[in-house]
């Protein structure tokens, strides 16, 4: 089990997406509810978080003021850009897709107890395998470009392989080896695209980076509608599907069952007969998948060729939206876009004269805003539990 | 007994430690109410209450772990507010936690050394380590690592862990719930030396009645959060307790043969229930020449060979730590066997692999549920269904409506108090999370059920409630394997008696034939 899934108040129903009341700490007898670990009422609960956004956005009003800018102007900016018109819309939720897929695969790692936090490098990777395809396979058509998102998502589980495979074969830890392999990542990128068999641009000269070839028109996704009307990328079709795919089988299906139940209590799990270090390996393949699937959806739906930035931080982005998430599939949908809204205004107010450093600071802050008030829940629960420790409580009892 | 006060004359000491008028709700339980309890130096308080009623709250609110809601704590005739264990420390409380609070992967003397001010010294720290244990012949290896340990050792090294801090009033908590007989007279051997010689004062939580008539000066009784009854101990009697803590007339014979501790065990044997011979009925486990060692190296299992019949009880006893929990992980497919095989009915099955034992027909009720029995964080629901998901999806997509079916169905047939099914475990009392696990393993109709120490930490009537049903199962044809800690219960159980030490049976024997020093001997690993 990893600190993020207990700290993060996994609530865990059948059936119920929706977030759950914190479940209540055993009473003696198992009856009570102790004082202060009862449910937050909902209003408390949306109070705390209009409170934790309006701190935000506060601190970043008056970051804005000591840089000699105008809150008043920049406020509007990030809302001109992000979900006035139809057109900021799109980026909105262009920039949301490939945030919402690494989210959900986040999510399944996650609550099966396997802190996969290298999404960064599968995604780099997954977008790498995707060009390669898109680039070397003719004629470049239709199905060449599904070929291409599927060697994405093959590329980044290839990645979370490499990490399963340390993990249940020598036991390395998820969360070590997972974050080093991005950093690999990054190196393998470099060296494909300084190889002219690999992913190197035609006719470029000398040691330099470069970047890739474009992709032929006929192997990027289909956008649907056009600037300034509404318009999106069919990667947010992709995302939404996936969301919703994984959203069911966790909670639906006698797989997304024994996940959860390994990453409650890995023990029990095997003495009931899960198969620890065979459904650790598909959890973490699944979540390198979505990664790699993120980052072919980011090449083959925005980038369309691949540059040394090309994950340009969506993998870090999407492990936040499911921790802001709570690692629900569903409620990672509506985080997804969020996030994607404050990005598309962050990247409108950047062409306002704002410094990008600033916005990227103002971003941050309303993503700790977001991870703010369940944090604080949880850290009260505990106390509460501690607090009413009275009860014959259960294992882990405070001591 | 009356009030001990500062100022009176000698000869009616001050009381070490008194609760008065002490209240403690959470929100509309009362889990403390009014308490009023006294301990003195130079004596053993017994503390007698069944699971809720109240014990555990009001030794928090003496550690401050828990801030009392009305009255006060005096301390030597002082009232004093405790607000952390810190606190309770300076004053001089320690406790022994029924769950223990010792680091796994540290050793033993850096466990003690936490907390400890100023430079952390190995050397000085083994050596009181090694004073103390040598001083209350309590067997603990300061360098040990803590998850290496058994259960019965990790107490002991937190009953020495305690008595390094040289503590006025020494709190245990449920302490024989994990030792065997001998382990437990030595503990009361150790308390008494602890009291008489040290002039400390103890108090000891318990529900098992013969462990308070043995080891108490006076008794407390404690029901629903109110103190019942307090009287000396001489002159008790177990019925009188048990009246008084449980409210309710029990027959001792039968209903609390359990629940009275080892002390007696050799007297409390009962009579068979049913001794038809069960040695033509077909053998539905057997174990042959199981060999396991451990990541480290340690031998878990050396040879250990048994065989089990259709509908028998097999009770397995001896020393905690000789191979019961590697037997028990054997039988729950989570270790691996170096040599030797299993056979489940007739059948062999490989070792090791996730699910096979279960698949082949055995049962498990491990020993600590918490960790292995069952999933704390999920629902009822879902633990009562989570072995065996087949029957309740169609092509792994899983069926709400069966799942509800067989929940309610369950909680129904073996009388789980449950407020909803969505409730998540861990909502649940000990006895109850105990019951959802033991419905789930009989649910599948096993054919051999495996149950580790299934009554630790329960109360009287849940230990009642199990004894039956594990008989019930045998009744019906289940061989069930009976690893357990307490003779007592082995001895009221089962058919056949059999003894391990180190990794192997060293011995069997038919309850009708059971010779209790017999027993003994061989527990302690001589041939007999």
């Amino acid at each position: 089990m990893t600190g993020l899934d207990r700290a993060s108040g996994v609530t865990d129903v059948v059936a119920v997406p929706a977030p759950s009341p914190p479940s209540p700490s055993p009473g003696d007898g198992g009856a009570g509810t102790a004082p202060g670990a009862r449910a937050w009422s909902t209003a408390g609960t949306v109070l705390l978080y209009v409170a934790s956004l309006a701190a935000a956005f506060g601190i970043s009003a008056l970051l804005v003021a000591l840089t000699h800018g105008s809150p008043s102007k920049v406020f509007p900016a990030m809302y001109d850009g992000s979900v006035r018109s139809f057109g900021s819309l799109g980026y909105t939720l262009d920039n949301a897709a490939p945030l919402m897929i690494v989210a959900v695969g986040a999510i399944v790692s996650t609550r099966a107890g396997l802190f996969n936090i290298g999404q960064e490098g599968q995604l780099t990777i997954g977008a790498m395998a995707g060009a390669f395809v898109a680039l070397k396979v003719h004629p470049a058509g239709g199905p060449v470009l599904v070929l291409a998102l599927l060697a994405a998502a093959a590329g980044g589980a290839l990645w979370a392989g490499l990490v399963a495979l340390l993990r249940f074969w020598r036991g390395v830890e998820v969360v070590i080896s997972s974050l080093l392999l991005v950093f690999v990542a990054g190196q393998v990128l470099s060296y494909a695209l300084s190889r002219a068999f690999l992913l190197r641009e035609h006719g470029a000269n000398g040691a330099n980076l470069t970047e890739s070839d474009q992709l032929s028109s006929k192997v990027q996704l289909p956008h649907f509608g056009s600037y300034p009307h509404f318009n999106f990328g069919s990667g947010l079709l992709i995302a939404l599907v996936l969301a919703a795919a994984i959203g069911l089988v966790m909670t639906r299906t006698t797989l997304g069952f024994r996940l959860r139940m390994l990453g409650h209590n890995a023990t029990a799990a095997k003495h009931v007969g899960v198969r620890a270090a065979w459904l650790g390996t598909v959890a973490l393949l699944v979540s390198g998948a979505c990664a790699g699937l993120a980052g072919g959806v980011l090449l083959t739906g925005q980038a369309y060729r691949i540059t040394p930035t090309i994950s340009n931080n969506v993998g870090w982005n999407g492990l936040l939206v499911a921790l802001v998430a709570r690692n629900n599939a569903w409620v990672a949908i509506g985080v997804a876009l969020g996030f994607g809204a404050l990005q598309a205004g962050g990247g409108f107010l950047t062409t306002t004269g704002v410094p990008t450093d600033l916005v990227n600071v103002m971003e941050a802050l309303v993503v700790l805003a977001a991870v703010f008030p369940p944090a604080l829940q949880e850290v009260m629960r505990r106390r509460a539990r501690r607090a009413a420790a009275g009860a014959p409580v259960a294992v882990g009892a405070p001591a | 007994m009356t009030d001990g006060r500062v100022g009176e004359p000698p000869g009616s000491p001050t009381p070490s430690l008194e609760a008065r008028s002490l209240t403690k709700r959470f929100g509309a339980v009362v889990a403390c109410d009014c308490v009023e309890l006294t301990v003195r130096r130079g004596e053993i308080l017994g503390i007698l209450g069944q699971n809720g009623a109240g014990k555990t709250t009001l030794m928090n609110m003496f550690l401050g772990l828990v801030r009392p809601d009305e009255g006060h704590i005096a301390v030597n005739g002082r009232p004093v507010v405790i607000d952390d264990p810190f606190k309770a420390a300076s004053f001089g409380l320690a406790m022994v936690h029924q769950h223990f609070s010792l680091i796994g992967p540290l050793r033993v003397w850096e466990n003690m050394a936490l907390g400890e001010k100023g430079r952390i010294d190995e050397a000085s720290t083994v050596r009181r380590v090694g004073e103390v244990a040598e001083r209350y012949g309590l067997d603990v290896d300061p360098r040990a690592r803590v998850d290496d340990l058994s259960t019965g050792q990790r107490q002991r090294a937190e009953i020495v862990k305690c008595l390094i801090r040289d503590p006025d009033v020494f709190i245990l908590d449920e302490p024989t719930s994990v030792l065997t007989a001998a382990e437990s007279v030595e503990l009361f051997r150790v308390l008494r030396q602890v009291v008489q010689e040290e002039q400390r004062a103890v108090v000891l939580i318990s529900h098992k009645l013969d462990e308070v008539l043995h080891a108490t000066d006076r008794v407390t009784i404690m029901r629903s959060g109110r103190v019942v009854a307090e009287r000396p101990t001489a002159g008790a009697t177990a019925a009188e307790l048990a009246r008084e803590m449980i409210g309710r007339e029990v027959s001792l014979r039968g209903d609390l043969s359990a629940a009275v501790g080892h002390l007696e065990a050799p007297a409390a044997v009962t009579a068979p229930a049913g001794d038809a011979p069960a040695d033509r009925r077909p053998v539905v486990l057997a174990v042959r020449d199981a060999r396991a060692v451990a990541p480290d190296g340690r031998t878990l299992l050396d040879g250990l060979s048994l065989e089990l019949r259709e509908g028998e009880i097999l009770g397995l006893a001896g020393v905690e730590g000789n191979g019961q929990k590697a037997l028990g992980d054997l039988l729950a497919s989570v270790l691996d066997l170096t040599g030797g095989t299993v056979e489940v009915a007739g059948r062999e099955v490989a070792s090791g692999r996730a699910g096979a034992m279960a698949e082949a027909g055995v049962g498990m009720i491990p020993e600590d549920r918490h960790v292995c029995g069952s999933v704390l964080d999920m629902s009822v629901a879902d633990n009562l269904v989570m072995g065996d998901l087949r029957s309740v999806s169609r092509r792994g997509v899983l069926r709400r409506r069966k799942v509800l079916e067989v929940a309610h169905r369950l909680i129904d047939e073996f009388e789980i108090s449950v407020g909803s099914v969505d409730a998540p475990l861990r909502s649940l009392s000990g006895g109850n999370q105990q019951r959802v696990v033991l419905a789930r393993e009989l649910a599948r109709s096993p054919r051999v059920l495996v149950a580790s120490q299934p009554t630790r930490g329960l109360d009287v009537g849940a230990i009642e409630y199990m004894t039956a049903r594990l008989r019930r199962a045998a009744d019906a044809g289940t061989a069930v394997l009976l690893i357990s800690s307490e003779l007592e219960e082995i001895l009221e159980l089962a058919d056949r008696v059999a003894v391990i030490h180190r990794g192997r049976i060293v011995g069997e024997m038919g309850r009708n034939e059971v010779d209790v020093d017999r027993l003994g001997l061989m527990m302690g690993g001589q041939a007999a």
